[in-house]
């Protein structure tokens, strides 16, 4: 579902190495955690899937798209979150999911059903009239979140999804993320809190300094060692 | 003292951009090309804008020494720069004091209210002289050097216009902060935005008008009966606001009366500038925390009605360009500026018209006569270019989406749909200038119909060309980076680059329409040609749009 071949991209004409060839396979069904410490490269790598930035090298295929190639199919198949929910201030929270729905093409009955389910599920339908300005940042996530979903994607890209989400929201988006790689389709989330990856993602990938530096499934990670925890996995192999 | 001078530099820093043009040339190396045109255009612009300022002070200067008052020329300077920097002070008063982001960082720190506000107040003093010295040296220096001052004039002469933008800026300060205790103003800021420019579309209105009750003659004659007219007016708003005067005063008496003015000045700027301090001390924060307190209205919709919502579906280009029209008139700043100058405009234009002097009634015969129709209609297209043009429209719409471009870039709506969204709007509002020109042009002038129509067709035309120039201009160089709308548009060099393609789509027009002329062409032959003209300009401007378009919607990094 996501191939990422040979990634790298920089900075400042090459001064700051961002990502270095970087290579990512994430099969249809998985939900993948991508961590790494701050300023390791995964919010870079993030944009360069949804083409926020562009590679300097290297190539990302979702859902078979090349998304330098056919860029309109790629973002087709894409639902992207990203860390820090910057929307249309001026447009009420309906609007903008309007909004999102025409660009994506939803069709009426889908649109209606999935609208409901989503305001619902996070407790914005009496906000849903008002302007986005006046929402709190986890509102705001959420209404992102929501645009993001309408047009059922099949690869969902979500930087930090759980950051704002109060408890219950970020329990039910937890079960929905399953549930969606359940039908075969894949999540492909970076976070920094390491309990939810250990329990919700069936592989993992650790970046540090802009290369990839473990891959796996978390007794992959654990080579064996039963009783260590993702925290120390990651801490031992970022320090190194 | 420390802290005070820290933040000081942390917030000129921030103000003018030091530290992110230095990374963008020591690290970024990006567009270094830029500020090389940047101040050739002030050089040429604001050039040409000071020379002639100059010569009309000079002209005031002439004048008022044959009537015995040379001093005038000091006193115009003074009065009007401190006028503009008391009426523009309040509004960038209230943006740097209560809608700046950086409030919530500055509150929890250890510092006293009065020293933030006093940082806060020199950063905006700063970029006030840009105003204030452009305006008051020329006259400082016309007054000195023509009537031969000695070194004492050039001395206190530099001190007060250092201290002249003061003294208005803490007057503006004060009624701000005062208010701000007890207005909730942020609840209303967008009212603000409305009533700030309307105020300012006054001034420009009654500027007009008094320009106009301007005594007929030579020009020489017309200089000195207007003096003879306005140094009334002049000195009235000098009564109303005396330390205007007092600088003059400080500087053409001499002995001890000049002194005591002298004191007078520096004396107020300095007590007030106390009294600032010392209010901000007590009021600012609670002012400023009161205006944080809004909530949500929760206006929650009936599920009837949110169905209604869901079920109205657009095509992309269409809900893009809803998206685009609802944005734009939501934002105050952004109407204001977009449609003020489109109104002022044909105000400006048409209110001689509509005062009876005999000049202009013989100018309005000639241009109701039918033999002249096809110049009249061209200046009339000139008109209509320059006003529908100068809204920032176009050349502003990338910018405009500032932070939330990524939504655009990472929706399937292809590139040449997102600028085509942004082109229709642009061209709407365009239109909507076009035609706010051509209702005093077919009231005042009596335009025939036939004649209007044309005139709407061409202006549609040429506008469609400069807005897709713009877009591309904007294509090029957007501004995203911003925190509060107005810098999208207001602080954004687009406008300028815009404005000049409407002066160079208006001087190819004019150009062509004078060689057709001379070429004995026939009035509606020429219409033709221009209009065939601007579509062979129209069509591929508009396939090197959507290239573009395709190519930077992927190159913008954001």
């Amino acid at each position: 579902m996501i191939e990422i071949k040979n990634l790298s991209k920089s900075y400042n004409k090459g001064a700051v190495r961002a990502v270095e060839d970087l290579n990512l396979h994430v099969k249809p069904g998985e939900i993948f955690g991508f961590l790494g410490p701050n300023g390791a490269g995964k919010t870079t790598t993030i944009k360069m899937m949804v083409g926020l930035l562009i590679p300097d090298k290297g190539t990302i295929s979702i859902a078979g798209y090349d998304n330098s190639k056919n860029p309109l199919e790629a973002k087709q198949n894409i639902g992207y979150v990203p860390d820090n929910p910057d929307v249309y201030d001026r447009l009420t929270g309906m609007e903008y999911l309007n909004l999102m729905a025409d660009v994506y093409k939803v069709s009426v009955e889908e649109r209606q059903e999935r609208i409901n389910y989503f305001l619902d599920m996070f407790n914005l339908t009496d906000a849903v009239g008002d302007l986005i300005k006046s929402y709190s940042h986890g509102m705001k996530h959420k209404m992102v979140l929501t645009g993001a979903l309408l047009h059922n994607p099949a690869v969902w890209i979500l930087d930090e999804p759980m950051v704002g989400l109060d408890p219950k929201s970020s329990h039910l988006l937890k079960e929905y993320m399953r549930e969606h790689c359940e039908r075969g389709n894949t999540v492909f989330f970076s976070t920094h809190i390491l309990e939810v990856a250990e329990r919700l993602c069936d592989r993992i990938a650790i970046i540090n300094k802009g290369r990839l530096i473990a891959i796996g499934s978390m007794d992959e990670l654990r080579h064996g060692d039963q009783a260590g925890s993702l925290e120390n996995i990651f801490l031992e192999l970022t320090e190194q | 003292m420390k802290t005070f001078v820290s933040l000081l530099k942390a917030s000129l820093n921030v103000h003018f951009g030091i530290s992110s043009l230095k990374y963008r040339f020591t690290k970024e190396k990006k567009r270094l090309w830029e500020p090389i045109v940047v101040l050739l255009a002030i050089v040429v612009g604001g050039g040409s804008i000071l020379a002639m300022y100059s010569f009309l002070l000079l002209a005031v200067f002439m004048a008022g020494q044959s009537l015995g008052h040379p001093e005038i020329v000091i006193t115009l300077a003074f009065v009007a720069s401190q006028l503009i920097i008391l009426i523009f002070g309040i509004f960038y008063i209230i943006s740097a004091f209560y809608f700046s982001n950086d409030m919530s960082i500055l509150i929890p720190l250890p510092i006293k209210p009065g020293e933030v506000l006093g940082v806060k107040f020199i950063t905006i003093l700063l970029s006030e002289y840009l105003v204030a010295l452009p305006m008051l040296l020329p006259a400082f220096i016309i007054y000195g050097a023509g009537s031969w001052q000695g070194i004492l004039y050039w001395l206190k002469g530099a001190f007060l216009i250092l201290l002249a933008p003061i003294l208005p800026l803490v007057i503006a300060a004060l009624i701000v902060v005062l208010l701000m205790r007890f207005i909730n103003i942020r609840k209303g800021k967008d009212v603000m935005v409305i009533i700030g420019s309307l105020l300012a579309l006054m001034v420009g209105l009654g500027i007009n008008f008094f320009s106009l009750n301007l005594p007929q003659g030579t020009e020489e004659e017309f200089i000195m009966q207007m003096i003879e007219s306005n140094t009334g007016l002049i000195e009235a708003i000098g009564n109303k606001f005396p330390p205007s005067i007092w600088a003059t005063l400080a500087l053409t008496y001499r002995g001890w009366q000049g002194w005591a003015y002298f004191l007078l000045f520096v004396g107020l700027s300095f007590l007030l500038l106390f009294l600032l301090y010392w209010i901000g001390n007590r009021f600012f924060y609670k002012g400023y925390l009161t205006g944080q307190e809004i909530r949500r209205k929760d206006t929650a919709i009936s599920t009837r009605e949110m169905q209604r919502h869901i079920t109205r579906t657009s095509s992309p280009i269409l809900a893009l360009l809803q998206r685009e029209w609802k944005l734009f008139m939501r934002t105050p700043i952004y109407v204001m500026n977009g449609l003020a100058g489109m109104i002022m405009v044909p105000i400006f234009m048409f209110m001689p018209l509509v005062t009876n002097s005999e000049e202009l009634t013989e100018v309005l015969e000639y241009a109701r006569n039918p033999e002249y129709s096809l110049i009249v209609i061209l200046i009339s297209l000139g008109i209509m270019l320059f006003t529908s043009g100068i809204n920032v429209v176009s050349c502003t719409s990338i910018s405009r989406e500032g932070a939330t471009f990524w939504i655009s870039k990472v929706i399937p709506t292809p590139p040449k749909d997102q600028v085509l969204a942004k082109l229709i709007h642009s061209s709407i509002l365009s239109l909507l200038g076009l035609i706010i020109v051509a209702i005093p042009l077919y009231i005042v002038v009596a335009i025939p119909l036939l004649h209007l129509t044309i005139l709407i067709i061409l202006g549609f035309l040429a506008t469609g060309l400069i807005n897709v120039l713009g877009l591309m201009v904007d294509l090029l160089r957007p501004k995203l980076s911003w925190n509060d709308p107005q810098e999208a548009i207001k602080q954004n060099l687009n406008a300028f680059f815009s404005l000049l393609i409407v002066l160079l789509v208006i001087a190819i027009m004019a150009v062509l329409s004078i060689i057709l002329i001379a070429a004995k062409v026939g009035e509606f032959w020429i219409y033709g040609i221009l209009a065939l003209i601007i579509i062979v300009l129209l069509v591929p401007s508009m396939y090197g749009l959507f290239a573009l378009a395709n190519l930077r919607y992927r190159s913008i990094e954001i």
